[in-house]
């Protein structure tokens, strides 16, 4: 049996016999089961390494394609951040979680993204699909309850391409803080590290980018 | 609490960042101040419209051709070796150079000795004999750049600062080789080089000085890949050498890291019915603070025969 059959399968016997287990064990198995996945990597072994882009990949995708509006500019970024893992992956030292290491990666080529494109910030945000047909992120606003009026729907699309319009405004720096706590729901500390910055500076971020997010709003609502 | 220091944290106390004081004054002074209070409504009200534009997931088409193509690229991929991080990769130089002051004086005063030895060096010239090592003191190395192996010769490469950058090729049987991977492995600041050196020398557990070097950077190395690495050149002694189960049995009970104290447990499961074992076993199923520990220890305690 393979180490990658090996660290699935005691993962696998781990949660069928632990129902009591909180998140904290979990997440400490998976810090072992990464550890073992990561040295083998580092070792050469690319099974372990697709092991772990299996774990993580969804995650990744999610967060390019949530930054970029743009599935064909998503894959780009999650090609290129796990080939840059993969590649450098020998200079990983166990300091902090590759779920961190990866989202660093991640952020990082969000950023240079951001910063390169030349977004025209009045427009709404749009997906752009891999059959080049074009998603608009009110689309995806809708009232799904039984009981919505078409009122109520036309002011929840309002809202949502007016909160499109807002964040496209904010730097890249401020939209990846706000997206990574807003979106995301990471804790500050750990945002501060993926950016490599401090908590302090990370809180500092958030604090301009949700002012400046709140008093678009209040514009708009005049 | 004033104000001032309501709205600054306003967006903080919404976004669950506060700590429980914090958390306890904030409210306590929104419940005094109605300003405060609207302010905070104001901020709950922004988290709540902001939430109207969902998480977008991607498509599982989206995810299999993601995955598809990067296996493609994978095929051709190479993986970068530590040293050529550190000769090749001068923009990630710069970049710590940037956040690091001290790191940028130590490159400044190396280059400026390397300057002086240069000059030296030009006016006093010296036979260099390729493939051979002058015998490395440990008082005249100044620092390990990186070891590289070359699994197909069996080779080990070393890159070492004396006065100058040098490089030394041979086996692991090399009494140089291996005094400078014992040196690697409890002196350098590097913990890529440490975790290296201890994978190598994990081969040549056999000799009782590496042995104790191993033990040495289990229970003191602050890295645990390195930590994780010498478990692995001890596994095969713990039954044999009662020192190395000690230093097992250290490691199982007072480690910091979770995956190190996992696979100590695994260590040591041939030899659990030593009666040392077995004890640290019972003592952590008894009181152990993490949750897996406890019940693996349990476990182990129960697969075993009672005592008579």
């Amino acid at each position: 049996m393979s180490v990658v059959q090996n660290v699935v399968g005691a993962t696998g016997s781990t949660a069928d016999t632990s129902p009591f287990r909180g998140n904290m064990v979990s997440q400490a198995l998976r810090r072992v089961d990464d550890n073992v996945l990561i040295r083998e990597a580092q070792r050469g072994n690319r099974a372990a390494f697709e092991e772990l882009v299996r774990q993580y990949d969804h995650a990744v995708l999610r967060l390019a394609l949530r930054l970029t509006a743009s599935e064909q500019d998503a894959q780009d970024i999650y090609q290129e951040a796990f080939l840059k893992a993969y590649r450098n992956l020998v200079s990983f030292r166990f300091e902090c979680s590759f779920y961190t290491w990866i989202y660093r990666i991640v952020t990082n080529l969000c950023l240079d993204h951001l910063r390169k494109k030349n977004v025209r910030k009045e427009d709404a945000p749009v997906t752009t699909m891999q059959d080049g047909t074009e998603l608009s992120l009110l689309d995806q606003v809708a009232d799904d309850r039984a009981h919505s009026n078409p009122e109520r729907d036309l002011m929840r699309r309002e809202l949502g391409h007016k909160i499109g319009i807002a964040l496209n405004r904010l730097t890249a720096r401020e939209r990846m803080v706000f997206e990574l706590k807003h979106y995301q729901g990471l804790k500050l500390r750990t945002i501060g590290e993926m950016l490599n910055t401090t908590e302090e500076t990370a809180k500092n971020t958030l604090f301009r980018a949700t002012q400046k997010l709140r008093g678009a709003l209040a514009e708009m609502r005049e | 609490m004033n104000c001032e220091l309501f709205k600054q944290n306003v967006i903080l106390l919404v976004y669950e960042e506060l700590a429980d004081d914090m958390l306890f004054e904030m409210r306590q002074h929104a419940g005094r101040c109605a300003a405060c209070h609207q302010e905070l409504e104001s901020a709950q009200q922004f988290r709540s419209d902001v939430s109207a534009i969902p998480m977008v997931e991607p498509a599982p088409n989206l995810l299999a051709a993601s995955r598809l193509r990067l296996q493609e690229a994978l095929e051709t991929a190479e993986q970068h070796h530590g040293w050529r991080a550190w000769v090749f990769d001068p923009v990630d130089w710069l970049r710590q150079l940037r956040f690091s002051p001290a790191l940028a004086a130590v490159i400044l005063i190396v280059g400026f000795a390397g300057g002086v030895l240069t000059a030296f060096r030009v006016s006093h010239p010296a036979t260099i004999d390729p493939g051979t090592i002058d015998s490395p003191a440990e008082a005249s190395i100044a620092g390990i750049r990186g070891i590289t192996q070359d699994p197909s010769t069996n080779t080990i490469q070393i890159s070492y600062d004396k006065l100058q950058q040098a490089s030394t090729r041979g086996s692991i049987d090399n009494p140089d080789i291996e005094k400078l991977l014992l040196y690697a492995a409890h002196a350098q600041q590097n913990p890529g080089v440490r975790v290296e050196s201890v994978s190598i020398l994990s081969r040549k557990c056999h000799d009782t000085q590496i042995r104790e070097t191993m033990m040495r950077a289990l229970l003191d190395d602050r890295n645990p890949g390195v930590r994780l690495q010498a478990l692995d050149g001890l596994e095969e002694y713990v039954k044999e050498d009662i020192q190395v189960r000690n230093a097992v049995i250290q490691a199982l009970l007072n480690d910091s890291n979770p995956g190190v104290r996992t696979e100590a447990i695994r260590l040591l499961q041939p030899v659990k019915a030593d009666s040392m074992v077995r004890s640290a076993f019972e003592r952590l199923a008894r009181q152990d603070n993490n949750e897996y520990i406890r019940s693996e220890s349990e476990r182990t305690l129960n697969s075993l025969p009672p005592i008579d």
